[in-house]
């Protein structure tokens, strides 16, 4: 194994990593299905079935298959586009994965789709990060609060579903959906469920266990008419279990009292900025939003999700709820009829009915009362006070573009209130009321400069958007018309390649893949189907009498290997990419991951299932069509990099990280010995990031960025990218110690920027000594098969 | 000064997979119970300090292992700088059960020269009706392997401290009795700042003294 994976490692060098080998005709992907394949005719080897010419004559197909949803996608993307006055943010339901956990199952019209009533709460291992979205972690934050089903459900209509194409397995219509949503104005129902579906996406939230972990730093919105609304602590407070609340999109308690009339694009507009990637599978969207201030809401979930990270972040928090409450400044007029849509969300949660609260809430700029002024808290509080003070006064700037007015007056000014210290305490003398006084003013002059950043910051970061949106949408155009039609003499050219690296667009995505990773084994769409039903087969005489039947006799593993696979790789499904709500029992993909990974363990007994597995399957099955998902997924199983992980061939797993090592100390010789002095060998970190691809260390969006470049540039670019994380946080990792070094880098932070990191990445050289990545790997395995003395630079873990 | 901590001790979580090793340890260092939470792939890192007398504070550096039996080529090599293990089984798995002893071999056979000290822990106790694994038995498997039996949830919280602490309680016994010392470089038992020792600037540094973490 050794010295073929040598050998080939040699070979590689002179071609391009993936070969993009015939892909099959939609024809035969739906004639296979009229096939009734008997597992007795099961082939063990890849017979070549297709028969097809000319690769651009099935690549053209295979692109006129997919056009419909890419065409579709680009409408709406136009759509968004000319909706000047509507952030281009689209919001992604995955309708399919709503999650209505306290009134059983939303019925989805259009989608059929059942749902746990339990909720699952969205913690996972990044749980203090929230989801797999960098804005997941706002995500996370929201998801902590439970949804008032009640209201949520009645008014839950399929209409957002309304429409939509068949949802089965293209990221995209989910897009198309939104798209019509969001930028229809008139259906205060479709908006309501498209809230709700947020609402209940962001909902789940373990009762039994969240008492005391569940809080959230609530901007509290303020509302003209009504002055009971309490505001919501700015320290973290539990969210009692079966209290359902339901959170505005900056997290503001709603009261279920508003009317019915909804705000459709001012709080469309807040809740695409907070949901904004939370099911999306566009995964550009999600990209494209991480430059502007989605970091921001991120950092809200992040603060709600754990006390000691909430604690942490509590000053940024209080920027976010700025920030948001900065956006929604220009909806003030929105905000003002948004009581009706905050109804569809239920009960106001616990009210704090402190009652400073209750006076603060008044518009009370009286001088003469002072308060305890020490606390960060009276910021937000005085925010929210300028937001109910101050939303009448605000009517100018409404009639702005909401997109355009990115300048705004601080109201922390006249939102800071003084109050009396209670009457039941002694007087403060005068000169602590001078004191106090001046406090003040000191407090409010910080909150103006601070809301002035922010607005600058926000200004910019939308600039930015802005920018990112028209080059993909440009690139979208190119990828369609000028490479894809003309892939095998395009994918090597400098255009292409650069074009490459931003990032592909996403209606692309799927089909540059699997034009890259390309079909080496040859497997059809047939063959799937054939390895799927044997697998089905299989599970059916597990689950039947237990026992082996003789057709699986001769798959080579124990029948406890087998069984245990199959009980893991259910459990790892349901484990899989969790806050999507997608792969879990009931959601839209379960089934097709379950089949993927089947088959697969039919295909390949001898590698069978290994955990991490499910994670490349579901983002294959995020980008493809379950055939091209399952072939894309052997394919790239079966790259060396990756077969020597999942088969855990321990010898060339070493080789692979002393290649990295040696790259590491040529690129960042402090860290390297910093963390030899720690003993924190490669595997400690490497193989979660190679196992899964990244797809579970880093945010979603990211980790199809990094997935974009591997398929250009090879195995090579997944270690060249733990290097660029690693270099990206280097300085931090400086002043780690061994645990948390460990923890860091398996749970990297949601609040990482794509663009820095592919800088990052950018920098790494993979040369050392004039030797490239391959060049240093081969003399690694030479060495080796020489059984020379270890190299200096090769460590065993 | 304080001593922030006594001692670091290293402990690994071993047990087939989907017994809820990641559950248990996530109970133990961030007091909630995650229903779903992603497959570990390799190993998972978390840390909390424990009391086991007042004043005395002991460090946990638990490593959370994968499962699968694929990964014991990878998983076998931490043993050897593991002072204490926490072996887990499901109390409504027997397979998980008739897998322990394939543990504790797999341990003792990669932990030479030194030693382990396991805890045996039948988990998902709260899933009463669907026991597969009496107590009578799992206790009687611990005492042939010398090993203590404590039952545990992690969903209901049940024994997940005791687990942990007991653990604790008896590596740091053995610590105290010079059974178990700590070596360099070894990284089963770290020492921990102690106040009374006077350290010059280079000897802080000094890479087995630890402050804070």
């Amino acid at each position: 194994m050794v010295e073929s994976s040598g050998g080939d490692r040699g070979a590689e060098e002179e071609r391009p990593p993936y070969g993009a080998d015939v892909i099959d005709t939609p024809e035969k992907m739906n004639g296979l299905h009229s096939q009734a394949i008997s597992p007795r005719d099961k082939k063990r080897e890849c017979s070549p079935v297709n028969d097809d010419g000319g690769q651009n004559h099935s690549f053209g197909l295979l692109s006129c298959a997919k056009s419909p949803c890419g065409a579709s996608l680009a409408e709406s993307y136009d759509e968004l586009r000319h909706q000047q006055n509507c952030p281009s943010l689209t919001v992604q339901i995955d309708a399919m994965t709503l999650q209505n956990g306290n009134e059983g199952d939303i019925c989805q019209d259009s989608l059929d789709v059942k749902l746990d009533s339990k909720l699952h709460t969205v913690e996972s291992r990044t749980t203090e990060k929230g989801g797999k979205f960098t804005n997941g972690k706002l995500f996370k934050g929201l998801t902590e609060a439970s949804v008032d089903t009640d209201t949520t459900s009645a008014s839950l209509t399929t209409d957002v579903n309304s429409g939509s194409p068949k949802h089965q397995v293209h990221p995209t219509p989910t897009e198309t959906q939104l798209a019509s949503v969001s930028h229809d104005g008139d259906e205060p129902s479709s908006a309501g469920s498209h809230q709700s579906s947020q609402a209940s996406i962001l909902s789940p939230s373990d009762r039994q266990a969240e008492d005391h972990s569940l809080g959230e730093q609530v901007e509290t919105k303020g509302h003209p008419s009504d002055n009971e609304r309490a505001s919501r602590p700015h320290s973290l407070r539990t969210i009692s279990n079966n209290s359902t609340h339901f959170l505005s999109c900056d997290s503001t308690p709603l009261s279920p009292d508003d009317e019915v009339s909804f705000p459709r694009t001012g709080l469309q507009q807040d809740l695409t900025f907070m949901d904004v990637s939370l099911n999306s599978r566009n995964t550009y969207e999600i990209s494209r939003r991480q430059s502007a201030p989605d970091n921001i809401p991120g950092v809200l979930s992040v603060v709600a999700s754990d006390q000691a990270l909430r604690q942490k972040k509590h000053g940024i928090s209080e920027l976010f709820g700025r920030s948001l409450f900065s956006r929604k400044q220009k909806d003030t007029s929105m905000l003002s009829q948004s009581a009706p849509g905050w109804k569809l969300f239920g009960k106001v949660p616990l009210r704090e009915n402190t009652p400073k609260d209750s006076r603060t809430i008044q518009q009370d700029s009286n001088q003469g009362n002072l308060t305890s002024v020490s606390t960060p808290n009276l910021l937000s509080t005085g925010e929210y006070e300028a937001k109910t003070g101050k939303v009448t006064q605000l009517p100018s700037q409404s009639t702005q573009g909401r997109r355009k007015n990115l300048d705004f007056e601080p109201l922390s000014t006249t939102a800071l209130i003084l109050e009396d210290r209670p009457a039941n305490l002694p007087a403060k003398s005068e000169e602590e009321a001078q004191r106090h006084r001046q406090e003040y003013d000191e407090m409010v002059a910080e909150a103006k400069k601070r809301e002035l950043k922010e607005a600058q910051k926000k200004k910019r970061q939308m600039k930015e958007r802005f920018k990112q949106e028209e080059s993909i949408a440009n690139a979208m155009v190119i990828w369609n018309n000028e490479i894809l039609p003309n892939w095998e003499s395009m994918r090597g050219t400098r255009k292409v390649r650069e074009l490459w690296w931003q990032g592909l667009p996403p209606n692309v995505r799927g089909k540059v893949w699997s034009l890259a990773i390309g079909n080496e084994l040859n497997i059809t769409p047939e063959l799937y189907e054939i390895f799927l039903s044997r697998a089905k087969e299989r599970w059916r005489s597990f689950r039947d009498t237990g026992c082996e039947t003789e057709a699986e006799a001769d798959s080579g593993a124990s029948l406890a290997d087998r069984e245990s696979s199959l009980d893991l790789i259910k459990l790892d499904i349901s484990r899989t990419f969790p806050s999507l709500f997608i792969f879990q029992k009931g959601g839209p993909y379960h089934d097709v991951l379950h089949s993927v990974l089947g088959a697969y363990t039919c295909y390949r007994p001898d590698v069978g299932y290994v955990q991490g597995m499910s994670f490349i399957a579901a983002v294959l099955i995020l980008n493809l069509e379950e055939a091209d998902a399952f072939i894309a997924f052997a394919n790239l199983l079966n790259k060396p990099c990756q077969m020597a992980f999942f088969r855990v061939d321990h010898d060339l797993m070493l080789k692979y990280f002393a290649a990295f090592e040696v790259f590491f100390e040529e690129n960042l010789p402090r860290l390297f010995k910093h963390f030899q002095s720690y003993n924190l060998t490669p595997d400690l970190y490497l193989i979660d990031w190679i196992f899964t691809l990244y797809s579970k260390s880093l945010p979603l969006d990211v980790a199809c960025r990094v997935w974009d470049v591997f398929c250009r540039d090879g195995e090579e670019y997944l270690f060249r990218t733990g290097l660029g994380i690693l270099r990206l946080y280097e300085e931090v990792l400086l002043q780690m110690d061994f645990i948390h070094i460990a923890q860091f880098l398996s749970r990297l932070p949601d609040d990482l920027v794509p663009d820095r990191l592919f800088s990052s990445i950018a920098a790494i050289q993979m040369i050392s000594g004039n030797r490239k990545w391959s060049q240093v790997f081969s003399s690694l395995i030479k060495e080796k098969e020489m059984d020379k003395n270890n190299s200096p630079s090769l460590k065993s873990s | 000064m304080e001593a922030i901590w006594l001692y670091q001790f290293r402990l690994i979580v071993i047990g087939d997979s989907t017994v809820g090793k990641s559950c248990l340890i996530r109970r133990f260092t961030e007091g909630r119970f995650a229903q779903v939470s992603d497959p570990t792939v390799g190993v998972d890192f978390f840390s909390r300090l424990v009391e086991i007398e007042p004043g005395k504070r002991i460090k946990l550096q638990i490593w959370d292992t994968a499962g699968q039996e694929r990964f014991r080529s990878i998983t076998r090599a931490y043993y050897r700088n593991s002072v204490g293990g926490l072996l887990l089984f499901d109390i409504t798995n027997r397979r998980s059960f008739q897998n322990v002893h394939e543990w504790l071999e797999e341990a003792r056979s990669h932990v030479q020269p030194h030693s382990i000290v396991f805890l045996l822990v039948g988990h998902k106790c709260d899933l009463e009706p669907q026991r597969q694994v009496s107590r009578q038995e799992a206790e009687k498997l611990a005492a042939a392997y010398g090993m203590r039996y404590v039952e545990t949830s992690a969903r209901d919280a049940i024994n997940v401290e005791k687990a942990f602490t007991e653990l604790t309680r008896d590596i740091f016994e053995l610590v105290k009795r010079g059974d178990i010392t700590i070596q360099e470089g070894w990284e089963g038992v770290k020492s921990g700042f102690v106040p009374n020792v006077v350290h010059s600037s280079e000897e802080v540094t000094k890479s087995d003294r630890r402050c804070l973490c």
